[in-house]
This record gives C-alpha cells, structure tokens and sequence, in this order.
C-alpha cells in the first residue's frame, strides 16, 4: 500500500526552536523527522499520529514519524527542513543553483516497527 | 544581574532590536520580547556546544590546540585545486568579508546559503529590477499587504506583528486598516489570519501571477481557473491590488523553490512593476538567516556579485549555473570545503551533501551538527550577536549593530578573528 503525493519541504517553529536547542537534541529529530499527510491519504495509508512511513523517491528513501493535518489537501504532503527531507530531495539545480525543495513528487508507505533514523545514522548513511 | 535592553536577535532576517535579555552569572536566565525561536536561541545558545578545535586523525576526530586546528586548515585550503568556502549567513559582516579575502587568497569559490534560498530572486531582480521599500516605510504606509509562498507564523514569528499586519503606524491604524491576502499551496498559520487566502495548485505559482498581470491589462481570460484558482477570485485580487493605496508583496522560498524558481520571481517583480501604473507597490523577499542579506551586501561590496563567486583565475567571476555550492559538490567539482556557520550536510539534497564527506572538509561553528560531525577540522567559535558584537543587514537592506551579552566559552574566539588566524598562516604557507 502506497500513495503518491506531491511534497512541500518548508520551515515550521518547532524545527527552528529545537535547532536552537542543538541538531544533535532529540526535540530536534522529534519535530522535523516527520511527514505530515491529509486525513485522506492517511487515511487510504491506514496510518495515524505518530506511526512510522517511508518516504522515497528516485534519489532516495527515508523513514519518519507520519502527522496528519487538515491543513493539507489530498495529494500534498509536507516536510519540515532538514536532514530527512533531503534524503529524498535530488540535487538538480536545473542550472540556477537551487535545488527543487518543493513539488516534489514521492511514495509514501507504511513502514511499521522500522526506525527513524538519528542523526548519527544520516551522517553513517551520507560516510557510505 | 545586568539586564540588556534593546538588544537585537540573531535568528532570522527580522533582526528585532528589542529584546531584553536578563544574564546572572554569566548565563543567560530570561529573555522578553523575543519570539518562540528567539527565546530559544538566547536561552540554549550554550546548549550542544563545539567546546575545543578538533582535528580528525586515524578516523576520529580527536582535540587540537587552537593553533593545530588553523595549521591544518590552511593546509587543506592551499593544497586543494579548488576549495569551496560556504555558508556565512549566519555569522556579522566583518566575518563574512574576512571568508571572502581567504577565498581570494587560496583561489576558492565563495558562496552563501542565499543559493538555497533566495538564490533565484536575486537572478531574478538582476534582470527585472525591484520596487522596494524599508520596513519602516510598510509599516506607516501599507493598506494591503501580500505574502506569497512564505508563512512567517513559523518562519518570520514577530513579522507580523512588528512590521507588517498588527503595527499602528503613521498613516495606517492598525490591523483593520491592512487587507491581507495570503497565496501558498495549504493553508497555514499566515493564510488563517488573511482576509483573503487564494490557494494555489503546488508549483504553478508562475501561472496565476501571469492571470493576474493578464487581468490588471484588461484581457478577460476564457477559462474557469488558472492554477487552481477561480478567475473571480484572480479577478478580485487583481482589484483588490490595483485599489490599494500602498501595496507590498512579501514572497518566501515557496516562490524560488518551486518549479519555475527565478521566472516565478522575475513574473512576480513585473506584477509590481506593472500595478505601479494604478497605485504604489513594492515588494520584498523574507530573508531567512539573520544576515543572509548582510553576506549578500558584503559580496557586493568586494567582488561586485552576492553569492557564488569563483577567484580560482584570481579575479571574481560570478557564473549562474557554475559556482553555485549545491552544484559544485553534486558534479563533485570542488575538493575541500571550509564551512563557516552553516550546516549544509543537513540542508543540502544528500547527492550533493554526500560530496562533503568525500573531500576534505572543516567546519567553524558555534555548535554540534551533522557538518561538523563529519568534518577533518572543527574549530569553535563565538555566537554573534550573544557572544561578540558585529553588524547585520536586516531583510530590507538596514544594517544593524549586534550586541555582545555574555563571554564566549574559554579560548573560543569570534569567526573573524579565526578567520584572520587562517589568513596569516595560509600566507605564511602559500
């Protein structure tokens, strides 16, 4: 089971008061190892509050901790800045420099009892 | 127990110039005024700290002198063919000139996080031009305000409450004197307290500022909607914007991140310039890091580009497409990297993040992150604007005198002077 979304990368408070507290913090991995979904992709996913998912695209995959919001329609899926967004963001530039943050078309399945990596992982993950 | 008043936070590019800060021993106990994130910043700016320089031998990184950790970054600068030395956005202005001098010296590319950020609206302003005021001028002054792809109700915290929606001002008496239109592709904390949210299809920004310069022209479109958006709502927002008497449209990195990136931004400065044919209206990025705006301004200055300028002929070049960090490391280009207060590990697509850990590589910052941890050199420096004083250019292109409040940790000393350090011994090197 999976869905395709378009994803939206982008700031949020939390992730710049936990950054604050230091990337290394759990707050930090807390508030932005996360997707959040619609409560109809959520819903289609069988997945609520807190559950793990995969998010992948061409480049790459990544687990994180699923948030379902209203805020969202179907279809749209929204990741904090971060270390586990990137995992799955290419670094094409299309020769402007800036790589395509957001729109970014990627699969979502559930991916229950596997765990979201840390930051120490991310870092073993970039190593090789 | 000093008490720091009027005291300016060095997070985003707000630069609020009010805040009080209470320090008892040397710490930092209270902060008033100040947002969610700035409190948090000033509060835990011990918190996860780079205590010791650090060099990288047998794999791990293991504690250096001071003097160690600047020989062995100059080192890595002079034997590379082509270094990299990025970030700077998050540090003041005399750093940031330093980083550059270095660059020269050693022949590197010298680029700042404005290439992830507003990157393409600076290409595009380079070739449209920009209709532009101070925040002090929207505040007395704009009856609508715009905010495009962006959302300070979790970026810019206090934006709207101290420069751009709540603030009374000269001639605008608060909140109920501002129409407030919000554009993005959901809706948040910002689209919640518009008068008027227009909810745009994800990436297909480019469209409806087009429709919208389309209907201010006079041509009525034979179509139901453009981007997801109903033509009388497009129709009504181009009213809405041709009848104001100040107009300002804030745009955010949902503008130059989405497809179309430097022709969004580009569409969207014609838009202004074509509505300063019925009425006044300017326009703004938000600028993201407290001095984004400060390396941009200080690049300028001493080669004549903001970002992504390559001395390896010796002289500065500034080529779209080349030099631009995410690029240079993706088509692993570059062959060491000095980063200095950023974290591109973390912020970078991996493709291009991955390169970082092929390269020699050193970080200078204030604190633990996903950079420095996988760095050959860490040096430890001072926070600016908490642990030593500098200036920083606001979003709007005000610069700022930053305050020191309280001591750095023991032997660790601001960029600048670090900085000054690796260019006394790369020429002794070189």
């Amino acid at each position: 089971m999976s869905v395709r979304v378009m994803l939206i990368t982008g700031r949020t408070a939390k992730q710049g008061m936990t950054m604050e507290i230091g990337k290394t913090a759990e707050e930090y991995r807390r508030a932005v190892a996360v997707v959040e979904l619609s409560p109809s992709d959520a819903e289609k996913l069988g997945v609520s509050d807190g559950d793990t998912v995969s998010v992948k695209t061409d480049v790459g995959s990544v687990v994180v901790w699923c948030k379902v919001s209203k805020a969202l329609d179907e279809g749209v899926a929204f990741m904090p800045y971060g270390p586990w967004a990137n995992a799955v963001i290419s670094s094409h530039t299309r020769g402007v420099g800036m790589p395509q943050f957001k729109s970014v078309e990627v699969e979502v399945s559930p991916a229950p009892g596997m765990d979201v990596p840390t930051l120490e992982d991310l870092v073993q993950m970039l190593r090789g | 127990m000093p008490v720091y008043e009027d005291v300016v936070c060095p997070f985003c590019g707000c630069l609020c110039d009010d805040i009080v800060v209470r320090v008892e021993d040397g710490r930092i106990v209270e902060v008033k005024n100040g947002c969610g994130i700035s409190s948090s910043k000033f509060r835990n700016h011990h918190r996860n700290r780079i205590l010791k320089p650090m060099v990288r031998k047998g794999g791990k990184l293991v504690e250096a002198t001071l003097e160690e950790a600047v020989d062995e970054l100059a080192r890595m600068l002079v034997e590379a063919d082509w270094p990299l030395i990025y970030g700077l956005s998050s540090t003041e202005c005399d750093a940031i000139s330093k980083a550059i001098e270095l660059g020269e010296l050693v022949g590197a590319v010298v680029d700042n996080t404005a290439s992830v950020c507003h990157g393409p609206t600076i290409l595009a302003l380079q070739a449209v031009g920009e209709s532009k005021a101070t925040l002090g001028e929207m505040k007395n002054r704009a009856d609508l305000v715009v905010f495009w792809g962006c959302n300070p109700t979790a970026s810019f915290l206090r934006h709207m409450a101290r420069y751009s929606v709540l603030p009374k001002g000269m001639f605008i008496q608060g909140r109920k004197d501002r129409f407030v239109i919000v554009v993005d592709v959901r809706r948040t904390g910002t689209a919640r307290l518009a008068d008027m949210f227009v909810k745009v299809k994800p990436g297909r920004d480019f469209e409806l500022v087009q429709a919208l310069r389309a209907v201010l022209r006079g041509y009525d479109l034979s179509v139901e909607e453009v981007a997801g958006v109903p033509m009388d709502t497009v129709r009504e927002m181009a009213e809405k914007m041709k009848a104001c008497k100040f107009g300002v449209v804030f745009f955010g990195v949902g503008v130059t991140m989405s497809p179309g990136r430097h022709m969004n931004v580009e569409a969207l400065a014609r838009l202004v310039r074509d509505l300063n044919s019925h009425t006044k209206f300017v326009m703004m990025p938000m600028r993201g890091h407290f001095n984004v705006a400060g390396a941009n301004t200080v690049s300028t200055w001493q080669t004549g580009y903001p970002y992504a300028v390559d001395f390896s002929r010796g002289y500065p070049r500034y080529g779209p497409g080349e030099f631009w960090a995410v690029d240079l490391l993706a088509r692993r280009e570059v062959d060491a990297a000095l980063i200095v207060a950023s974290d591109p590990a973390a912020h970078f697509p991996v493709e291009a993040a991955r390169h970082l850990a092929r390269i020699p590589l050193a970080v200078m910052d204030c604190k633990v992150n996903m950079t420095a941890m996988m760095a050959d050199v860490v040096i430890p420096v001072a926070a600016s604007g908490i642990e030593c004083e500098g200036t920083a250019y606001r979003m709007d292109g005000v610069p700022i005198r930053l305050k020191k409040i309280v001591d750095p940790p023991e032997g660790v000393l601001p960029d600048r002077e670090v900085l000054e350090m690796v260019i006394r011994r790369v020429r002794e090197v070189m």
